[in-house]
């Protein structure tokens, strides 16, 4: 009965360890690696500032509270659909090199406000 | 769950984008049937039922609404909205086609940009917040109608941007009211102007700061402030309207309330001229003031088409609030209103939605008409 007990405890520490040591997806990093929940409505993101230290990598999980919107980052190469009101979520992994400020902004025109809808990821130093 | 993954390549930006996804339940993102194509053309309809006490009852599509975009270029954009109201224009209709938006934003700075055109008065909850999804109710509160004269717009020019911390702000300069237009049941309503060859002898002043820091929570203050009085130059007519409005979601728990309170100056005179000159006076007021509060929870807190939501609002409003001296007030304008009922979604984008109306003044002659409401509204 002990024994029993014993290996199931070795079993679920085992399990433990090896959640940890074990990478869970492929962005996995060895950087500072922060998740920021962003909520997209009509008209703005909040948050609408993000701000970062060089070398973080910023995983960014952006749903929407009404209508779909998109998400761009001014500039660059992302430009996703945010999905309407429970039905997911757009996911961007975003590397801060370098200080710096980058726009992003609704890309789907989602009505009167659409311009309103921009945010920024500030990178400063550590 | 699908996903549809990428590998991003490295933008001209020193810090890169290492990948991005869509994960979206229920259909396929890349489906155009979801939904998910983007393009310069979007739109919302309005198609009512509206069942008046002592009234037969009417259908009435009530607003088609389409909105034109285009990007000049990253930081020079266009966006308009154009409106048919009530189906058909003509003489022997009510019917308005409206231009209701008509723009270019110049992007410069997050904090400082640009923007030229036919505006929106950037007031209350309702006017710059419109479409049908995203308030309950069939027909729009009745404050941000008769008090905050919905859709509130105009020719005009301003600054736009947000500051640090989640506030944000509007200044425009736009055409000014015209206080020919005000009455005693609708205040200034039908003093817009709309743009429509606007007389700008005199620019109003209107702006909009709001706090938007907050997961779930919006507060902002507007305010209006102008001249109306350039048709009868005898003396002198202004506007200034203060409001105040909040916003609070909490899981499946929506709060929101508004106040408006508008200063009419140089009534008197006007209501006296209005006297001499056709012989009724419009018994314009020198104040008019509306508040409501509203509440709502999704009792039904599934994705669409399993969306439901339940809401109740209370409406004070009062376009004859306070009068010039030698005016009296009638009572039938003072009034208040309970709305209650229920919007589905069958998608985030379509509401389906049913309300009673109770609406009562207090006149003991003149009756305020209850109504059965239900109404079809839509975005893409």
């Amino acid at each position: 009965m002990t024994q029993a007990i014993l290996r199931r405890i070795c079993v679920l520490i085992l399990a433990v360890v090896a959640t940890v040591l074990v990478p869970s997806s492929n962005w996995a990093s060895t950087q500072e690696h922060h998740i920021v929940e962003i909520v997209a409505e009509r008209f703005t993101f909040t948050p609408s500032e993000i701000r970062v230290s060089v070398g973080t990598t910023l995983e960014l999980r952006v749903r929407s509270d009404d209508t779909m919107h998109g998400f761009r980052i001014v500039g660059g190469n992302v430009n996703l659909t945010v999905p309407k009101r429970r039905q997911g979520e757009a996911v961007v992994l975003f590397e801060a090199h370098e200080v710096g400020r980058f726009r992003f902004e609704c890309s789907r025109l989602c009505g009167a406000g659409h311009n309103f809808m921009q945010g920024e990821i500030i990178v400063v130093e550590p | 769950m699908m996903l549809l993954g990428f590998m991003a390549m490295p933008g001209p930006s020193s810090a890169q984008t290492l990948g991005s996804e869509t994960r979206q339940s229920g259909s396929d993102p890349g489906d155009p049937a979801s939904g998910s194509l983007t393009g310069p053309v979007s739109g919302y309809m309005d198609f009512h039922y509206n069942n008046r006490e002592d009234e037969d009852a009417r259908l009435d599509f009530h607003r088609f609404v389409l909105l034109f975009s285009h990007s000049f270029s990253d930081r020079i954009r266009f966006v308009s909205e154009l409106e048919l109201e009530h189906a058909v224009v003509s003489n022997e209709t009510a019917g308005e086609l409206e231009l209701e938006q008509a723009y270019v934003d110049f992007l410069i700075t997050r904090s400082f940009n640009v923007r030229a055109g036919m505006l929106l008065a950037p007031v209350g909850i309702i006017n710059e917040r419109h479409e049908p999804p995203v308030f309950h109710g069939v027909e729009r509160p009745f404050v941000d109608t008769v008090i905050v004269p919905t859709t509130w717009f105009d020719s005009g020019v301003g600054v736009h941007g947000e500051f640090r911390h989640g506030f944000r702000y509007r200044a425009y300069l736009m055409s000014p009211l015209d206080s020919t237009g005000f009455s005693a049941d609708q205040g200034i309503r039908e003093g817009r102007q709309k743009g429509v060859q606007s007389n700008a002898r005199s620019m109003a002043g209107t702006g909009r700061l709001e706090y938007v820091g907050h997961p779930g929570l919006v507060l902002g203050t507007s305010f209006w402030s102008g001249d109306t009085g350039f048709q009868d130059l005898r003396f002198d007519t202004s506007v200034t309207m203060v409001e105040f409005d909040g916003r609070y979601r909490y899981g499946e728990f929506e709060t929101r309330g508004e106040y408006a309170h508008g200063y009419l100056d140089g009534m008197g005179e006007l209501n006296a001229s209005r006297q001499r000159t056709v012989g009724v006076s419009p018994n314009v007021a020198r104040q008019v003031r509306g508040f409501y509060l509203e509440s709502s929870y999704f009792v039904s807190p599934l994705p669409a088409p399993r969306e439901l939501a339940l809401f109740v609002r209370y409406e004070n409003f009062d376009t004859q609030y306070r009068m010039p001296t030698g005016f009296q007030p009638l009572k039938e304008f003072d009034r208040d209103a309970l709305v209650f009922g229920l919007t589905y979604f069958p998608d985030p984008d379509i509401a389906v939605k049913l309300d009673y109306t109770v609406l009562r003044s207090q006149s003991d002659v003149v009756k305020a008409p209850d109504s059965l409401n239900i109404g079809l509204g839509w975005w893409f």
